[in-house]
Formats: structure tokens, C-alpha cells, sequence
């Protein structure tokens, strides 16, 4: 037989990261509230008749967000065989207002207390048999990032789902809240409902949702029940509020020993002394995020005139890839020159341009992973809040924002953690403007062949910045003229500082490039045979002239005569005012919406393909032989049949030469254009995919609809700005 | 031969990629592309409503 034990507790406490230990998953975890938005099911790894359900985060059954509703429905309504209440030790007395509202669900329960190194790092003392005597389940201390109880919590958690005992009723109300409580459990038993108890102190609480299930005639005799106890105009959710933590004060008092007394001044304070200062704090985010692009994207990391890690790793990987496609070249030897043509400028120069990449992706995930599981990202939505509430949104729009810069699809999903459903709406549309992980190589590419000669770090900095600056003012404007109405709260519990594991780290940055490698080879994979047959084909290809015309009788076709600079010559005018108006860049936008990885893709097979032999030779006559063998010429000669390979390694990729793409800088002639160009990726519509999640969210085709057209809108009139404004300084 | 052998083996790299995105998009996985483990909206993101 199997059993469902699921997960719950307030967000942050540790569900996610017991979920993984428990089911052998890596789910994300981050040490912010508000990571799981779904409840995520696993099996337990040591016995796989019982189901682990990781729910989202909340303090009360009572919800105000999407994700908190997901987690009540589940222990509600799904009833679980068993849940295991996640207590974080540190904050015990919030922690247990949402153990008291569990307990009075009637589901088997089984308390684990986490973060138990923490609460004996303070020199606290939690008595877990106290605690277990007065709620009548278990209590199993635990320390859920090292696996410290997690066995005996499971034997419990086990027993309490065989069992199926109920938790026993607490004598948390005074008589005459118990008397009102006990009346309209009559009501609700005499109508027939279950879980009377329990939706009893919902409907005196004035819980909307469970009011929806009710007749309007039940409703109205509850509310004549608070009436002749507490007057017609009693606000009985204060009242219920109030005795659950007289009674958490009491029990907190039997079974917490403080190691001091008063106010201490924590670690985490005095680091938020700092980094929260409300001068300092801006500052600080700005040079920590500016030391995170030096890391990732420099050809002079911190000024040494070295390249930053990630440019170096991303060498490495161009150098294996560079002798795969040797390798596959010299095999296709006897190939005709479209199958030839297909493997090497399609496939390989295709996937190359997006696998150079990775290493990039991975130190820039690395790195925002250990400021997220540090708990510093957490901050930054703090001290971002007094400026997002100046343009009506709250700083708790910042975390989907924040995701977004790994990808557009977990961060629209996040905005169902935003109570206000204007909040949601309008930072599904900012979502879309963060520089997700696929854009990054868009800027890279851009940045070491056309900014070769600026600060680069800098440049790819100042698109970070510059889409939270543009998402600022959309959401002001949104507020304005679009969605008026609906202010919002900010209450957000600012995590402990805490050191991340080298394991959480490293899981974050391998699934990262998992999820890369995966793309590539899936959806990428499939976009580099198609951008290739459009770019290398069209009619002629097909009715015999092309292989009449060609000397070698191939049936491909000039690139200016494909499929695809046809189609890109009907869209290229839009993008005339941007400074990008060529059938090439244009196309780039447009394979960008299949997936953003597609522009360095398109951009990577339709410039190399414009590189002629004599080019070639030109091109490379400029350098003495010494440079020429520094390059990969063998003994510093110029070998016409090495030069393409180079060119593309030299170029491309590690660029640092800002003529070395004339084809490119034909069509996208001056810097303003070039940073226009990235600026529209950066803001237009994300990836389809996104688009599915935005819909998602949304619900409905016209709200989405009428989201992307701001996000197009958007990202046109900022690049024609920056266009025509770039121009006179660029 | 060499054309045929090489078409072939594109072809199936082809048709495995596709197979693997349509039935991970059917198993509700998800719908970007990459894993989901790695995701925050991980196993939920591709479902039907």
C-alpha cells in the first residue's frame, strides 16, 4: 500500500531542500521565501511506496496567494496520509501559528523542528518532548541541509500515516470563542459538511474562500453566531489571531529556553547594518554586480589584462569544439558539398556558437546562486522596495525579476507568489525585459566583436541595469494609464545570512549547463537545420537551376537569393529607424522567439557563411607572422585551407578585433545600432515558451496579448531612442 | 554512400530530438527546453490547466 506524506511549512523554513534529501531531487532551493510556486511530488528513496509532496511555502491556512491557496487546497482538501510540519527553529513562535492551523485540519501530523544547528548556535534550547506532550504528535528535531534526523523523522512520519490518528484538540480558545466555534460546528454538521471543525473557525474568521463553499443561508447564521457573542461589527479573524498566539506565547514559554535574554545583535544585523543602509545598500548591489560581469564576460578581468574565468573556460571549450568539427570535416571529405555544408556550417557552426556560451552561463549562475542562497538577493528586494513602491509596484516584484535573469519561464510562474493581482500582471509583462541566460550570449557576442575596443564588462553591465531601469519606468506607466487600481503590501521576512554548500552551489551551476546542454541539443539543435536549409536554399534549388549555375553543381544558392533573405527582406524595413534594417539582423530577432540562443545562432551561420577565401587572405595579410602563428598558423605561414577554421575561433568567438566581422558591421554600422540591437532582444517579446507561461499566468490570449504588445512596444521605442541618442555619442 | 550514411544519421538525431521534446512537453515537463529540475516552476510549468 502505498502513502502520501507531504511537506508544509512556512516559506524558507527548509521544505525543499528536505524534499531533495528525502527524494534523492535537486529542486531548486534559495535561500529567500517564495522559491517552490507548486507543490513538486517525489517518492521517498528508501522505501518507494511513499509519495513526498513538497508544497509551496505559507504562514496561515488562511491564503493570500496563489501559491499559499495551492498548499491549503492540498492539506485540505487532498488530505494527505501524513504531513510533516516544517518548523524553522530560529523563528519558532511564527512557525507554529501555521502548525496550530495544521493540527486543526485533523491530518496525521508529524512536527520536524529545522535548523536546529542555528537555534544551538545561539545557545537556545527547544525542548522537542515538551513541544510533542502538548500537541500530542511527534516533534523530531532535524537539520534538514546535512540530512541530521531526517531517518527518524520519516520512521514517525511513516508511523503517523499508518496510524491515521488525528492530532488531539487543543485548548487554544477561550470559552466563549470555543462556544461560538462549537455552535457553528453543529450548523455545519447538521448541513451535512466534513471537516466541520475546521471550517467552523474558517467562517468566523470570515476566510472568503471557504465562505464560497457554504450556502448564503449557513453563512448568514454564522454571522448571527458572531453577532449575539462578539457584536454585529466584530473582526473575529483579529480575535482567532490573537488567542492562537496568546497560546504559542504559553507553550513557547514551557518549551523554549533562550541561551540570552533581550535583543542580540546577530551576525545577519550587523551585515545589514551595511548592506541594507539606505545609502550604502545601492552602491553596494551596483559593485557586487558589477564584480559578477567581470568574472563572467572580461578580456581584462579586474583591470590584470587577463581573461575573466568564464572567458577563459569558454576558450577551452571553443579549442575541443574547434577539433570536433575538424574531425567531422575531414570525415565528410567525400561528401557532396549540402551534406558537407548541412554537418559543418549548419550543425556544427551552429552549435559551437551557442556551446562557446556555456561557460559564460556557468559563472554567471554560479555566482547569483551563492548571493541567493547567501540571502543577500533577499536584501536587494528590501532595499529595492522604496524605489518600486515609488513607481506602484513592491519590492516583492523583484524576486520573479530576479529569476528572470536565469529564465523568463520560472520567473512568470513566480509572480503568483504577489498577492495584488495588478503586481502580478504588471511583472509578468517586467519578467520578459530581464536578461535571461539566453540573452547573455546575444550580449557577449555583440560585446567582443563590435565593443572590442570599450570596456566590455561595462557594456554587458549596463544592459543588467539598463532593464531594471526600463522595467521601473514601464511599471510606472502601466500604473498610470493601464492597471489603476489594487496597491499592495510589502511584507517580506528577510532570511539569515547563510554560508551556501559547495553542493547546493554546484548543483545550481550543473543544472544550469544541463538545461543549456539540453536545449542545445533539442530545440537549438533542430533551429540550426532549419535556419541552414532557409539561408542556403531556395526555388532554384529545387527546379535545376541552381545545380546548372554552379560550377560544382550543388544545388544551394547564394544567401542573398535564400528562403530566408527573402522572408528577412520583408520584415528587415521595421527595423530600418532602429539602425538594423538588413534582412540578416532581422531574422535574428525572429529565431530569437523560438528560442533567444537562436540570434548567436543565426548570426554565427549567416555572417560565416559570407567569408570568402580572398577575404580571407586579406584579412589575415595585416598580421606579422609571429601573430600569424599566435593565431594557429602553423609556423606563422598563412594556409588558406586553416584559415576559415581560424578566422571563426579568432573572430567569432574570443573577437577582440573590432573589424573582424565586416559583413556584420555592413548591416549593423555603428555602435548606437549595435547596442540598439541587443537593447530590442533584451526587452521585446521572450521566447515562446515564455509566451506559453505568460498565458499561463494570465489566463486568458487578449491579457497575454495585450502583454507582449507592451513588451514590443517597449523594446521598439527604446532602441529608436537609443538608436537616434546613441548616435550622437557613439 | 557517404551522403546517404550522413543524412541518416542527422535524421535520426532529428527525430530523436523532436520525439524528446514532444513526449517530455506530454509528461508535463517542461515547455522551455531545459530541465526542469534546475526550476523553480520545475514539473509544473508544461500541464495542462
Amino acid at each position: 500500500m502505498s502513502y502520501t506524506i507531504a511537506l508544509a511549512g512556512n516559506p524558507n523554513c527548509g521544505k525543499t531542500t528536505l524534499f531533495n534529501d528525502l527524494t534523492g531531487s535537486r529542486q531548486r532551493v534559495g535561500n529567500w521565501p517564495g522559491v517552490t510556486v507548486d507543490k513538486k511530488e517525489g517518492t521517498y528513496k528508501k522505501d518507494k511506496e511513499i509519495n513526498i509532496m513538497d508544497l509551496p511555502g505559507t504562514y496561515s491556512l488562511s491564503p493570500y496567494s496563489a501559491e499559499e491557496i495551492i498548499a491549503r487546497d492540498y492539506i485540505v482538501k487532498e488530505k494527505p496520509d501524513a504531513v510533516i510540519d516544517i518548523v524553522d527553529g530560529t523563528s519558532i513562535e511564527r512557525n507554529l501559528y501555521l502548525t496550530l492551523q495544521i493540527l486543526e485540519t485533523g491530518v496525521p501530523t508529524v512536527i520536524a523542528l529545522n535548523m536546529m544547528d542555528e537555534v544551538e548556535a545561539r545557545g537556545d534550547k527547544i525542548g522537542a518532548e515538551k513541544l510533542s506532550e502538548t500537541f500530542g504528535v511527534p516533534v523530531v528535531p532535524v537539520v534538514a541541509r546535512n540530512g541530521k534526523g531526517i531517518q527518524e523523522l520519516m520512521e514517525e512520519a511513516v508511523k503517523a500515516a499508518k496510524e491515521k490518528k488525528p492530532p488531539k484538540k487543543l485548548p487554544i480558545f477561550d470559552e466563549k470563542l470555543q462556544g461560538a466555534i462549537d455552535e457553528a460546528k453543529k450548523l455545519l454538521e447538521d448541513a451535512g459538511e466534513s471537516d466541520s471543525e475546521w471550517k467552523a473557525v474558517k467562517l468566523l474568521e470570515n476566510d472568503e474562500n471557504v465562505a464560497g463553499q457554504v450556502t448564503e443561508e449557513l453563512k448568514k447564521q454564522i454571522d448571527g453566531i458572531v453577532a449575539k457573542a462578539y457584536g454585529p461589527e466584530a473582526d473575529l479573524e483579529a480575535v482567532v489571531a490573537d488567542q492562537r498566539y496568546q497560546y504559542i506565547a504559553k507553550v513557547v514559554k514551557n518549551a523554549v529556553k533562550k541561551g540570552t535574554t533581550g535583543h542580540v545583535e546577530t551576525k545577519s544585523d550587523k551585515l545589514d547594518k551595511i548592506l541594507t543602509n539606505r545609502i550604502l545598500a545601492l552602491p553596494i548591489f551596483a559593485v557586487i554586480m558589477y564584480l559578477l560581469f567581470a568574472c563572467t564576460n572580461s578580456e581584462n578581468f579586474l583591470f590584470l589584462g587577463i581573461n575573466s574565468p568564464g572567458i577563459w573556460l569558454a576558450g577551452i571549450v571553443e579549442s575541443i569544439w574547434e577539433r570536433l568539427t575538424d574531425l567531422a570535416a575531414g570525415v565528410l571529405g567525400g561528401a557532396s558539398p549540402w551534406v558537407y555544408s548541412l554537418v559543418i556550417d549548419g550543425i556544427m557552426e551552429g552549435l559551437g556558437a551557442i556551446l562557446g556560451f556555456i561557460p559564460l552561463v556557468l559563472v554567471l549562475y554560479i555566482l547569483i546562486s551563492f548571493l541567493e542562497d547567501c540571502g543577500y538577493m533577499a536584501r536587494i528586494a528590501f532595499v529595492l522596495d522604496r524605489i518600486f513602491r515609488r513607481f506602484g509596484l513592491s519590492g516583492r516584484s523583484f524576486i520573479p525579476l530576479l529569476q528572470g535573469f536565469g529564465c523568463s519561464v520560472p520567473a512568470v510562474m513566480a509572480t503568483r507568489t504577489l498577492e495584488s493581482e495588478k503586481d502580478r500582471k504588471i511583472t509578468t509583462i517586467l519578467a520578459g525585459f530581464m536578461p535571461c541566460g539566453a540573452k547573455l550570449p546575444i550580449f557577449a557576442l555583440f560585446v567582443s566583436t563590435l565593443f572590442a575596443d570599450s570596456n566590455q564588462t561595462l557594456v554587458t553591465y549596463s544592459l543588467y541595469i539598463f532593464s531594471i531601469v526600463v522595467a521601473i519606468i514601464v511599471s510606472l506607466l502601466l500604473n498610470k494609464f493601464v492597471y489603476k487600481d489594487g496597491a499592495s503590501n510589502f511584507i517580506m521576512e528577510l532570511p539569515q545570512y547563510r554560508i551556501p554548500t559547495l553542493k547546493s552551489i554546484l548543483i545550481h551551476g550543473w543544472e544550469k549547463v544541463k538545461g543549456f546542454a539540453v536545449k542545445a541539443g533539442t530545440v537549438i539543435f533542430v533551429s540550426t537545420i532549419l535556419i541552414w536549409f532557409l539561408s542556403g536554399f531556395n526555388f532554384g534549388s529545387f527546379n535545376g537551376t541552381n545545380a546548372a549555375e554552379n560550377e560544382d553543381g550543388s544545388v544551394m544558392c547564394e544567401m542573398n537569393d535564400s528562403f530566408m533573405a527573402s522572408i528577412g527582406n520583408v520584415i528587415a524595413p521595421v527595423f530600418k529607424p532602429l539602425g538594423f534594417g538588413e534582412w540578416r539582423p532581422a531574422v535574428g530577432v525572429v529565431t530569437g522567439w523560438i528560442a533567444k540562443e537562436n540570434v548567436v545562432v543565426t548570426f554565427a551561420q549567416l555572417y560565416d557563411e559570407d567569408v570568402t577565401d580572398e577575404y580571407l587572405e586579406e584579412y589575415f595579410a595585416q598580421y606579422s607572422p609571429e601573430e600569424l602563428e599566435e593565431l594557429g598558423f602553423e609556423g606563422g605561414e598563412y594556409d588558406a585551407e586553416a584559415a576559415g577554421d581560424i578566422y571563426s575561433e579568432s573572430v567569432l568567438f574570443e573577437g577582440g578585433d573590432e573589424n573582424a566581422l565586416p559583413h556584420m558591421k555592413d548591416d549593423i554600422k555603428t555602435k548606437a545600432a549595435a547596442y540598439a540591437y541587443m537593447v530590442f532582444n533584451l526587452l521585446c517579446m521572450p521566447c515562446f515558451a515564455a509566451v506559453g507561461a505568460m498565458k499561463r499566468e494570465l489566463k486568458t490570449w487578449k491579457e497575454t496579448g495585450k502583454a507582449v504588445a507592451v513588451q514590443m512596444v517597449t523594446a521598439y521605442v527604446v532602441a529608436l531612442l537609443v538608436n537616434v541618442a546613441g548616435g550622437l555619442f557613439l | 554512400m557517404a551522403d546517404i550514411i550522413v543524412l541518416v544519421i542527422v535524421g535520426v538525431c532529428l527525430a530523436g530530438s523532436i520525439a524528446y521534446t514532444v513526449r517530455n512537453k506530454k509528461r508535463g515537463g517542461s515547455s522551455c527546453g531545459c530541465g526542469c529540475s534546475g526550476c523553480s516552476g520545475g514539473s509544473c510549468c508544461g500541464k495542462k490547466e
